[in-house]
């Protein structure tokens, strides 16, 4: 047996129905081929390296499956079709690559947007900076709004008289 | 009789070398090859590893600059193709 990973990115407006239709007829498509699913996880939106398809943020599913090396070119050849023309309009990019047998299936990825911390004194405290929390807006100065008094230009003038 | 041929003089680009060596500090490593575990981290899945051998615009850095050695240099690479495709990793920065 053969384990192979697929990892694609998907366009941020995918829905969870369309992702779930997804996920089923690639569970199909790998049983059909004598073969099987290790995993289907979702890693999260993300923001792209560079604009693809005219979208600035992604979304990236990770699979991985197990098949035999007798139906491994058929099933490759299918799940390419399926996932960049079948579904073309959602998923923008594929990439599909051999784990090797031998290696644990233990991997790291970049941190999603839906991960990190979106709270200043969250992300002072996960990166050791427990000293700061809570001083973050005390550095800041208040920006200027239109509600302030103006400054009168008779008040100007007064002063240089003085001088 | 056969005389073997000794070499007195060192060559001049390996004088440099040491030069060079001593005037920079210890022996570059390879990472890779020093600890496992980095080893197993190089991935075209793992971009922020990758991101640390790119230079501010983008490009691979030399190895005789990231000290890799010629083995880990070419996953390296390949890995960063690989990552570029998928765009997790730029192919140029901005700005440019």
């Amino acid at each position: 047996m053969m384990r192979y990973e697929a990892l694609f990115l998907t366009v941020p407006e995918i829905t969870k129905s369309e992702m779930e239709t997804i996920e089923k007829q690639l569970n199909d498509l790998v049983i059909d081929a004598h073969g099987e699913i290790i995993s289907f996880e979702r890693w999260g939106k993300y923001r792209l390296a560079y604009p693809v398809a005219k979208n600035e943020y992604g979304v990236y599913y990770l699979t991985r499956f197990q098949v035999g090396p007798e139906h491994t070119q058929k099933l490759l050849s299918e799940l390419k079709n399926f996932l960049d023309i079948k579904y073309g309009n959602l998923v923008k990019r594929t990439m599909v690559s051999v784990l090797p047998v031998h290696k644990s299936l233990e991997y790291q990825r970049p941190e999603s947007l839906e991960e990190t911390p979106q709270d200043v004194d969250d992300f002072l405290r996960k990166n050791k900076m427990g000293a700061f929390v809570g001083k973050s807006g005390a550095s800041f100065k208040k920006p200027r709004t239109s509600k302030q008094e103006p400054v009168e230009v008779g008040d100007l003038d007064e002063t240089f008289d003085a001088e | 009789m056969s005389t073997k041929k000794i070499k007195l003089k060192m060559s001049s680009r390996l004088l440099k070398k040491k030069a060079r060596r001593g005037s920079f500090g210890a022996k570059k490593m390879c990472r890779f090859c020093a600890s496992p575990e980095q080893e197993h981290g190089l991935d075209y899945k793992n971009a922020n590893l990758l991101r640390s051998f790119l230079t501010e615009r983008g490009k691979i850095l030399p190895s005789r600059i990231s000290g890799n050695c010629a083995q880990h240099q070419r996953h390296m690479a390949h890995a960063i193709k690989k990552s570029r495709v998928i765009a997790l990793i730029p192919y140029c920065s901005y700005g440019y």
